[in-house]
């Protein structure tokens, strides 16, 4: 669990979106979209600081001799990448450190830069605004930016801009050149070498991983352990709240597909292996071998294709779940009539949901099959006179349940991945299809809610496995002897 | 009656033909490969050959070397010189004195704009002649599994995707076979108590893990973001070559940390529990919901890649492989022959390399042949959602999720389907019989 825990959290810190801008842009939907930006600019650090993202990363952080320990305090993510990407190339932090404040400083003065009224008048406002506002796009560019190249040519084409223009730059075009002379500076007095020399920094407890995974109550987060997902970045909404909304349809679809899977399966298994060798057994097997083969959301198209199309046999509902509330209200939850309203919707899903996972048990099933049967014990069972009937139901059954037991501990994981697929195409609001739309918007928390739930269903996966092994096969015991 | 010496290979491919199903599948197989490897010219809006105004032209071969290959040719009657580009021709519509069309005579992402929004296979189709009018297509350039809403051609599309299912399929399972060889060998053939280590030396391996890693990987990060940015392929390998530097770096260590160990307490000996830690991995990759891996770490990447699909698909794929052979392992190991070359003084690679691995190799193949068509199933349902391929390569999946949108279309379901299927049935057919002609028990 830890380590799936952790898996998960360095998956969502290689996101290549920010998530601080997601967030803002959810809430700035909700609120009114023309706020201005000093507002913007505060609720980008609330976010930060509910997110953490001013603190480090981990406990301890490897890096080279040259970085710098505290990057993660220079808010804006792009930033971050290019002066570390600059330190990764010429190593002197203390000349980049100087040249990206100067940077950061002359880019503000830039914005806010009210030329001389008088040399303004030669030009049209169009013009001037133009002017004023590429040349402070250029100066945002290069503070994205590490490609010496890139910077050069922004540089230049900055200094060509002052020079035609020098009568209404003529105030900071000054500063240009100084920014250029750090640049050179950062250039001259590289000290690659220390790229080279790991370093590790410690950073104390207050970190993110901790704060995801404990919480901390100042910032207003619950942490991991105490069920705290954190918030979804499309929404805003706490994605534990959203979970608890589609769990039930992804957990109900899974398991009754497997409780049918099974039902079908192993009955079917002991059938096959009264009839070993016969035509049923050749044909059966083949079907099984198809059924295998068929990529379920093949299966599931082609269902959909069958019976839910208004040309051809019109008898589900071709998507979604509709909400029975919105019908009738005054239905109980058990009442029969909402079972019938809601039924329809789910036919086509649990069939194919049980259909992928009919195909692997049976499989497997078959296999299990042929080496059992093939095995001495039920040789000797033969021999020994006994009916085929108990040789196969008391001798062969148990052994041949084993892998399939086996199996059951995988059988969550599976069917959760697989149900990706399956509840796209049937758009049903579960865990699937929430995990689908979550990676395609890079919604990182949804996707770690996802990942640390199947990683506990699998362990409770686990632990029926055990118990049920114990009960097949006596030999099996926990206990300390 | 006589019985045949057969070595275990002649043995196989014996009990291997005598499936019937496998047998056929093999066969099978070698046609997809077949079809895979020359798609170029079985679907290609190029003829083969063309008799152009007397002159003879191999439209399909130049511009399979050469995108924009040009020609030119002479008016006999005029006496003007003619100037082509071979792929802006559109060659249904040029009279011309002898042609030979490939299978198929549409590119998979050629836009028919005369067929579009899903043309029925078996209903009308049109074409603009020469002279300009729209006619009923002639049979031999019509849409034979018709077209998807832009006027792309199904069985083009078919014929291309079966490179990428194949090359997915095949690509992917090697990473995954290489690895789990690697990790599932020399966690049985070691076991927990086989490596023993000065306990500096196992220090300066972990050592060497983290150092590995930051020359490896932090100090060779710009170069890998700039290979990925010149394409999938270079970044892929620079990655790879980072593995390469880590691993060296470990080895080094190991080397410096046996070097320095001095004194009762450093040279103390501890054992490198190597089979715990990869059956821990194994345990953790399995408890993991694959496919959401393999979409979240393909989702990373904007714009996806096949060949990044491949590394994920490979590397989430190798316990399987690494369970088998592990167990083969331990089984080996116990053998007679393993310990009369411990004893001849072979080198535990030389023992691993030579005489171990290639006699519990059997089951690989099996794991193989399944493999693959797992891998298949896995890459055509990432396509079917529209993940991690590139959205300008035409794959089984994408053709079938297209069809998802018009149930007009069926043609967009069941070929693609069809192929599907096909293909992985013909792999675990393969594979089936492989089992059975491997292991002995199973002699009839």
């Amino acid at each position: 669990m830890i380590i799936i825990s952790l898996l998960a959290f360095v998956i969502s810190l290689n996101s290549p979106t920010d998530p601080v801008e997601k967030l803002v842009l959810s809430a700035a939907n909700e609120s009114d979209l023309n706020s201005e930006s000093s507002a913007t600019e505060q609720l980008r650090q609330e976010v930060r600081a509910k997110l953490g993202l001013d603190l480090p990363v981990f406990i301890i952080s490897l890096g080279s001799f040259a970085d710098c320990d505290t990057l993660y305090r220079i808010p804006e993510r792009s930033h971050q990448g290019m002066l570390s990407s600059l330190t990764s190339q010429y190593g002197n932090w203390d000349e980049i450190s100087k040249y990206y404040h100067d940077l950061v400083a002359y880019s503000k003065k830039i914005d806010g830069y009210k030329p001389d009224s008088v040399v303004a008048k030669n030009y049209s406002k169009n013009d001037l605004n133009e002017l004023l506002n590429s040349s402070s796009l250029t100066l945002k560019n290069i503070l994205e930016v590490s490609n010496d190249e890139q910077i050069e040519y922004a540089f230049n084409n900055l200094g060509e801009k002052f020079n035609k223009h020098h009568l209404l730059f003529d105030e900071v075009a000054g500063e240009l050149s100084k920014l250029k002379g750090s640049y050179a500076n950062i250039k001259e007095t590289s000290s690659e070498w220390k790229t080279y020399i790991p370093a590790l920094y410690w950073n104390g407890f207050k970190n993110q991983y901790f704060l995801w995974l404990f919480g901390d109550s100042e910032r207003g987060r619950g942490g991991l352990i105490r069920g705290d997902f954190g918030n979804s970045y499309s929404d805003n909404k706490p994605v534990g709240e959203k979970m608890w909304e589609m769990f039930p349809y992804s957990f109900f679809l899974v398991i009754v597909s497997i409780i049918l899977a099974y039902l079908i399966s192993i009955p079917l298994w002991i059938y096959y292996a009264y009839k070993k060798d016969s035509l049923f057994d050749r044909v059966s097997s083949v079907i099984v071998f198809m059924l295998y083969s068929l990529p379920s959301f093949f299966v599931a198209t082609w269902l959909l294709y069958q019976f839910a199309n208004p040309d051809n046999l019109w008898w589900f509902p071709s998507n979604g779940v509709k909400n029975p509330d919105t019908f009738n209200k005054d239905w109980a939850w058990y009442s029969l009539d909402k079972i019938r309203h809601q039924a329809p919707y789910f036919v086509l899903p649990i069939i194919s949901f049980s259909y992928s996972s009919f195909a692997f048990t049976s499989r497997i099933m078959r296999v299990s099959m042929v080496d059992v049967l093939s095995s001495d014990y039920i040789r000797t069972a033969r021999a020994k006179g006994l009916s085929e009937k108990k040789v196969v139901l008391k001798h062969a059954l148990r052994n041949g349940l084993l892998p399939i037991i086996t199996m059951f501990s995988n059988v969550f994981p599976a069917a959760i991945g697989g149900s990706v697929i399956l509840e796209t195409i049937f758009g049903i609001p579960g865990m699937g299809s929430a995990v689908y739309e979550a990676i395609l918007g890079l919604d990182i928390p949804m996707i770690i809610a996802v990942f640390t739930l199947t990683g506990f269903l699998t362990v409770i996966g686990y632990l029926f496995a055990d118990i049920l092994y114990a009960i097949v096969d006596p030999r099996i015991s926990y206990n300390k002897k | 009656m006589i019985e045949e010496q057969l070595t275990y290979r002649q043995y196989a491919w014996k009990q291997f033909k005598k499936n019937r199903p496998a047998l056929v599948s093999f066969y099978v197989l070698i046609l997809l490969v077949f079809v895979a490897v020359f798609s170029p010219f079985l679907a290609n809006d190029q003829p083969l050959y063309i008799e152009y105004k007397g002159e003879s032209f191999y439209p399909a071969f130049r511009t399979f070397s050469d995108e924009s290959a040009q020609d030119q040719v002479i008016d006999a009657q005029t006496g003007d010189t003619i100037n082509f580009i071979f792929k802006e021709v559109d060659w249904r519509r040029v009279e011309l004195e002898s042609v030979w069309w490939p299978l198929v005579t549409y590119s998979p992402n050629q836009i028919d704009k005369y067929n579009r929004d899903y043309t029925n296979p078996n209903g009308e189709q049109r074409l603009r002649s020469a002279t300009g009018e729209i006619i009923e297509m002639p049979s031999r350039l019509r849409h034979v599994m018709g077209t998807d809403k832009l006027g792309r051609d199904v069985a083009s599309g078919l014929i291309h995707g079966t490179r990428i299912s194949l090359l997915v399929g095949l690509v992917s399972m090697s990473i995954a076979v290489i690895v789990g060889l690697i990790l599932g060998a020399s966690a049985g053939y070691f076991g927990d108590f086989e490596i023993k280590l000065t306990r500096l030396q196992f220090w300066f391996g972990w050592l060497g893990l983290f150092l590995g890693y930051f020359y490896g990987f932090y100090v060779r990060g710009e170069n890998m973001s700039l290979a990925f940015r010149e394409g999938a392929l270079d970044g892929t390998l620079s990655v790879l070559f980072g593995f390469v530097i880590w691993g060296l770096v470990v080895f080094i260590f190991s080397k410096v940390g046996k070097y320095l160990s001095v004194g009762s307490f450093l040279r103390k000996i501890v054992y490198l529990p190597l089979d715990s830690y990869v059956n821990r991995m194994i345990e953790v990759l399995n408890s993991l919901p694959i496919i959401i891996v393999i979409i979240s770490l393909s989702s990373l990447v904007s714009g996806g890649s096949l060949w990044l699909l491949m590394v994920i698909i490979g590397l989430t794929g190798w316990t399987g492989v690494a369970r088998l052979i592990r167990a083969e392992m331990l089984r080996i190991k116990q053998m007679e022959y393993i310990q009369a070359s411990k004893v001849l003084g072979f080198s535990n690679f030389r023992i691993i390399v030579k005489h171990a691995v290639p006699n519990g190799l059997a089951p690989v193949f099996v794991t193989f042949a399944f493999g693959v068509a797992s891998a298949i199933l896995t890459e055509s349902g990432l396509s079917f959602l529209g993940i991690g391929v590139p959205a300008d390569v035409v794959t089984w999946g994408s053709l079938l999720s297209l069809g998802r949108a018009e149930f007009e279309a069926w043609w967009l379901v069941i070929y693609p389907g069809l192929a599907i299927f096909i293909t992985i049935t013909v792999y675990n057919l393969i594979g089936e019989g492989l089992r059975d002609a491997l292991d002995p028990k199973h002699k009839k």
